[in-house]
């Protein structure tokens, strides 16, 4: 059952429309990122979902009841910030119980479920602190712990990992989605990360000026990008001009070299401009096995980037990154080297502008 | 920096203070000569056994309070408001609070008493209009020193966190922005009340029993004592100045956040 839904959202500051017709059914228990480039959007949406912004148009419920214009603090939407947003006057303990005692819980109920939270994140010892004296993870963990012990509808979290240096980022995230999963709460997740994003999310939805490009599981939207952009995003991505030979075939030529698609080119015609790609991972030497595309090339560089080994090679006149595992029982090849490269069908995309 | 700059630089150091402070040590050292021939403090105690002094003195006092409270319950919500909502208004709010500094103290009284004592305003003698107006004279100080509290804070970011936890306005002006923003309402307070209890043309030209106006008077009637005030005023106001130092040095709470 739709727990979140978004309608036909838009939103407009002075004429310039930052979001257009966002559209999203978000289920109960779900984990949804919104992943795009800064100034996309995701933080605006994610904004009107708190409340702290009025959509120009379009209407948000959260089961079934419309709270497009209800006041943020009637929503009962947990929300972490960036920048923590720990009230510095108060313990650990005190930000945690804050919003149960807003609501005038009695104070043994608050207590209980303070420990409650205290014992999630790990930080029991830690009750009598106050913001300044925890480090940025910790006080994150609190800021989790205080938007979740509200009983939440919703979990929004706007680029909570963002202020965090790299290794506490990589942990944190898998406890923030450990602990969503654990308490079943619906939890809308903003991050320009595609690490994070492919990492965590049930759902994600790219997004880019002001538009949904694409929404899928990371699966679909890393393996099948939808548009140049999502393709562009999210991962790495080598990209080529060619021209189309056989629309009916999938056959397309760059450089001479003719390569086969499984992406439908019925409205193209022969000799037609496209755009295709291929992901690096996607590569593979033609004598390890052959695969529909065998492209002969010329090996231009070799980059040890440690679990992956990053080999540049030229085909036709264009050159083109493929990435292949660290294996240091295998030889690699010598820069300079003629050799064939291979992808499937599928590996090549040809993407709409 | 090399020696001759550094020699220098200590020489107009002494300088600056032997003329700033010159003139309070003979001041101070008149206070003590009431008895003939001896140093004492008979001048001060004088001053602390006349009744008029403590009247006079509590008198002040007590309007100094009320007018930290009204200026905390006035500026606070309105830079607030400001920081939050209508930042397109800060520059010309910030030009309004610095008029005191520029409209001369005895054009301000004459143009209140001119305002305010004919109906349907006639409150000239009514302490309201004390207030009001020492409200005014502290503004700089007062809404300055909010001002700046204020910016070092995340306002919005805690604004709408407790916002997502169901606090209303009242709740986050009074238990999230006051506390943190203590300290600067400590030292505006205290520069208030410096101001209020010093402060002697309003006082004077509405005819009330304030410090700075009985001050002025024993001025005219006596040598000593009014010397020895004149000490005790400076005493205040540096303890004064003195205690938002020691508060101010002591709140190392800031958050640490980025983005902030």
């Amino acid at each position: 059952m739709t727990h979140l839904k978004l309608t036909n959202i838009s939103k407009e500051y002075s004429g310039t429309t930052v979001v257009q017709d966002f559209n999203l059914d978000v289920e109960q228990g779900e984990f949804v990122s919104f992943l795009g480039p800064s100034g996309c959007g995701k933080t605006t949406t994610l904004r009107m979902v708190a409340g702290f912004e009025t959509p120009t148009s379009g209407t948000i419920t959260i089961n079934g009841q419309d709270i497009t214009n209800i006041a943020p603090n009637q929503r009962n939407v947990g929300m972490i910030f960036q920048a923590y947003a720990l009230f510095p006057n108060m313990t650990v303990a005190q930000n945690i119980g804050f919003g149960m005692q807003i609501h005038k819980e009695p104070k043994a109920a608050i207590k209980e479920r303070v420990n409650e939270m205290l014992a999630l994140i790990n930080l029991e010892k830690h009750a009598g602190k106050y913001p300044f004296q925890l480090s940025g993870g910790q006080q994150q963990r609190v800021a989790l712990a205080r938007a979740l012990a509200n009983h939440p509808q919703v979990l929004l979290l706007d680029e909570p990992l963002s202020a965090l240096d790299a290794k506490i980022r990589v942990q944190l995230r898998s406890e923030i989605r450990a602990i969503q999963k654990k308490m079943g709460i619906t939890a809308i997740f903003v991050t320009h990360d595609q690490e994070e994003a492919l990492s965590i999310s049930d759902r994600i939805v790219v997004m880019y000026e002001g538009k949904m490009e694409q929404v899928g599981t990371p699966f679909e939207v890393y393996n099948f990008p939808q548009t140049a952009f999502v393709a562009n995003f999210v991962g790495t991505l080598n990209s080529a001009s060619a021209e189309v030979l056989d629309p009916a075939k999938g056959l397309i030529t760059m450089d001479g070299v003719q390569l086969v698609t499984v992406e439908d080119m019925k409205n193209r015609k022969k000799g037609d401009a496209v755009k295709f790609s291929v992901r690096p991972e996607r590569f593979s030497f033609a004598s390890e096995q052959k695969k529909d595309n065998i492209l002969d090339c010329t090996i231009e560089n070799i980059t040890f980037l440690g679990a992956v080994v990053r080999i540049q090679v030229k085909i036709g006149n264009t050159k083109f990154n493929m990435d292949t595992f660290n294996n240091p029982f295998l030889e690699l090849p010598k820069i300079g080297d003629k050799d064939q490269v291979t992808c499937s069908k599928e590996a090549v995309l040809v993407l709409n502008h | 920096m090399k020696r001759g700059g550094q020699a220098w630089a200590w020489f107009w150091m002494i300088v600056g203070i032997l003329y700033f402070f010159l003139p309070l040590v003979a001041t101070f050292l008149f206070s003590l000569r009431a008895r003939l021939g001896v140093l004492s403090f008979d001048a001060y105690q004088t001053v602390f056994n006349d009744p008029n002094f403590i009247y006079n003195f509590s008198y002040s006092v007590f309007w100094a309070l009320l007018t930290i409270i009204v200026g905390i319950l006035i500026f606070v919500p309105t830079a607030y408001l400001i920081r939050l909502r209508l930042p397109q208004f800060r520059a010309p709010v910030e030009f309004i609070t610095l008029l005191p500094f520029v409209i001369p103290a005895i054009v301000y009284v004459f143009s209140l008493v001119r305002t305010f004592s004919k109906p349907p305003l006639l409150i000239v003698d009514s302490p309201v209009l004390l207030i009001a107006a020492y409200a005014v004279l502290s503004m700089p100080y007062m809404y300055s020193a909010i001002d700046t509290g204020l910016r070092a804070i995340d306002v919005r970011t805690l604004t709408e966190a407790a916002q997502s936890l169901g606090a209303g306005w009242g709740t986050i002006l009074f238990r999230i922005i006051l506390p943190n923003i203590r300290v600067a309402i400590l030292s505006g307070s205290f520069l208030t009340f410096a101001i209020v209890i010093g402060e002697l043309i309003l006082a004077d030209y509405l005819v009330k029993p304030a410090f700075a106006p009985y001050m002025a008077y024993l001025m005219q009637q006596k040598a000593y004592e009014p010397a020895a005030m004149a000490v005790m005023s400076f005493a205040l106001t540096w303890a004064c100045l003195g205690i938002i130092q020691f508060v101010g040095r002591g709140s190392d709470q800031t958050q640490i956040a980025g983005g902030h």
